[in-house]
């Protein structure tokens, strides 16, 4: 890591705060049916992220899709320990705010820079999703 | 958002803690999408399953916490006045090689089941409700899970739910109200994305390969489709399976097919874009191929039924079997509910697949959070060849029905001219 740390503002979807490091892809993603809720990993077939793992990261992707299932598995996801500690998403599936409200995982949308050009996998990332601000360190 | 007396009391417990909890989750969703009160709600489509496969490995602790949800839920009624009708489940109604439904997990569903129908949840257990029937009517505010359903309602019935997952669903059932947001406002059911449809679609899994292709460059937006021809029931529910499985779409518009798109102009909201998406004949054979992954033609599984087959679909895979020998080896499920599947009985159908040698009907669940001990599965839906490409590890090929009815029969992937 270096000193190199960014500041970047967003609008709040769920207020809180948590930090970890990024998984980051430009795609999108379905919690049911794509990812392992009890472990995390990620099986969509030909996903950026397949084989990679949610659990304890700033999950930054274009958006959830795909199955209602979702606000379910993120509920499995969280009380297994497997959950994303925070979500970024450029825009906002009306599944990932519901999980994301009921789990209380705070989630941020509609960052000032494109998310996937300043942060990349394994940044650490602090999400003050209350107050709509992230730290990236490099 | 703007709360009335009663919503406020609720929210401040003089229902209950959990209903209190129900009417935070829709508030706090509300606020989140945009939406300024909650508007009143008579139908509903309620996820209510035990985990099953889903859950594979969670530990008990983790499983208690999930069902406690579904357990309070059904210790309280549904809205007065409200349809409340029921997802399918994450296991086999009838009994079936243990190895592939777990029978405690499948003891825990009917439990659940008996519960949730005592607290006046209409048993349904399908993701297809608008086949037996809950079929709301074009404008009918509706709150419902099952992210295929959900296209279905909004695009071919002129039905209004946004995608609803297991809280928000059971709030709305529970309490009877919904946040406005989202496509419920006229404003946000026009179409954002054009795409022109050249290629041919000569049946329901070329409708399929439609929504497969169009949902993955949609994402969440509203897809509008002109240059098709007249399509079925069958058909539109390929469609919307598929445009929510690559993608995340809420609605879409099939222009002179579907009620809100009598021309382009309505369906885009005078706003037509100039730019537009293709769907031609070789984008249509790429998204066959996108799903057709398999090293060897030898079929071990042939699933028929996703989203659950409808009575025609029953038929016309009866028709194809008639008189017909499964080869040894191979297992064909038939996923439907049991409202269609009683029919399917009655009319004869369910004896042809017998003496056929079918494995049989998967009655009122979803294959997807079985065990499936396949190497390579054959199957005429893109929602369920997608998923089960992840989930079960196998090697998928999706395929026309004829091509599935025939695969199985000979025990082989005999290939078609998609």
């Amino acid at each position: 890591m270096t000193n190199e740390r960014i500041i970047i503002k967003g609008k709040t979807v769920v207020p809180g705060h948590a930090q970890g490091k990024a998984l980051v892809a430009d795609a999108t993603l379905s919690f049911w049916g794509e990812v392992d809720a009890v472990t995390g990993e990620i099986l969509a077939v030909g996903h950026p992220l397949q084989g990679q793992s949610i659990k304890g990261r700033v999950l930054i992707i274009r958006s959830t899709k795909g199955s209602s299932g979702a606000p379910m598995m993120m509920n499995i996801a969280s009380l297994s320990g497997a959950a994303p500690v925070a979500m970024i998403n450029v825009e906002v599936d009306a599944l990932a705010a519901l999980g994301s409200i009921v789990n209380c995982i705070p989630m941020m949308t509609d960052l000032d820079e494109n998310p996937f050009d300043c942060i990349k996998s394994g940044d650490h990332v602090v999400v003050d999703a209350s107050n709509g601000i992230i730290y990236v360190s490099k | 958002m703007q709360l009335t007396d009663d919503q406020q009391a609720i929210l401040e417990g003089s229902r209950g803690s959990f209903l209190a909890k129900c009417m935070k989750w829709l508030i706090d969703w509300g606020e989140v999408m945009g939406a300024m009160r909650l508007i009143k709600v008579h139908n509903t489509h309620a996820l209510l399953p035990v985990p099953n496969l889903m859950a594979k490995g969670a530990s008990k602790d983790v499983l208690r916490n999930y069902m406690q949800t579904l357990y309070e839920a059904t210790e309280y009624t549904t809205a007065p006045g409200c349809h409340c009708t029921v997802h399918a489940t994450f296991v086999n109604r009838d009994e079936i090689d243990a190895k592939e439904n777990d029978p405690e997990q499948a003891k825990l569903q009917k439990d659940m089941a008996n519960k949730a129908r005592d607290a006046g949840f209409i048993p349904t257990f399908t993701c297809a409700p608008y086949l037996v029937g809950n079929v709301p009517v074009m404008g009918e505010i509706c709150a419902w899970t099952e992210s295929s359903a959900v296209v279905y309602a909004n695009s071919i019935l002129g039905a209004r739910t946004t995608r609803h997952g297991t809280e928000s669903a059971i709030a709305s059932s529970l309490l009877g109200w919904v946040p406005e947001f989202g496509v419920l406002l006229s404003e946000n059911r026009q179409g954002t994305l054009r795409i022109k449809v050249t290629a041919e679609l000569s049946d329901s899994t070329d409708w399929g390969a439609l929504g497969y292709f169009a949902g993955k460059e949609a994402g969440l937006c509203i897809p509008v489709f002109e240059g098709t021809q007249q399509l079925s029931q069958e058909d539109a529910k390929q469609l919307c399976a598929a445009l929510a499985t690559s993608g995340g779409v809420t609605m879409c518009h099939i222009v002179g097919f579907t009620p809100e798109a009598p021309t382009l102009e309505a369906a885009f909201h005078g706003n037509v874009p100039e730019s537009f998406l293709v769907f031609d004949e070789k984008k249509k054979r790429e998204t066959y191929y996108s799903l057709r992954n398999h090293t060897a033609d030898e079929v071990d599984m042939v699933i028929l039924g996703c989203p659950h087959a409808s009575l025609r679909e029953i038929g016309q895979f009866a028709a194809l079997l008639k008189g017909k020998k499964i080869a040894k080896g191979v297992r064909l499920w038939i996923d439907t509910a049991h409202g269609t599947k009683e029919n399917a009985d009655y009319i004869g159908y369910s004896k042809v697949f017998d003496e056929a040698g079918a494995s049989g009907y998967i009655t009122d669940g979803c294959p997807m959070n079985l065990r499936m001990y396949a190497k390579r599965i054959v199957t005429h839906g893109f929602k369920q060849a997608h998923y089960a490409r992840t989930m079960s590890k196998a090697e998928v090929i999706i395929a026309s029905v004829e091509s599935c009815v025939q695969s199985a029969i000979e025990g082989r992937w005999i290939g078609d001219d998609k």
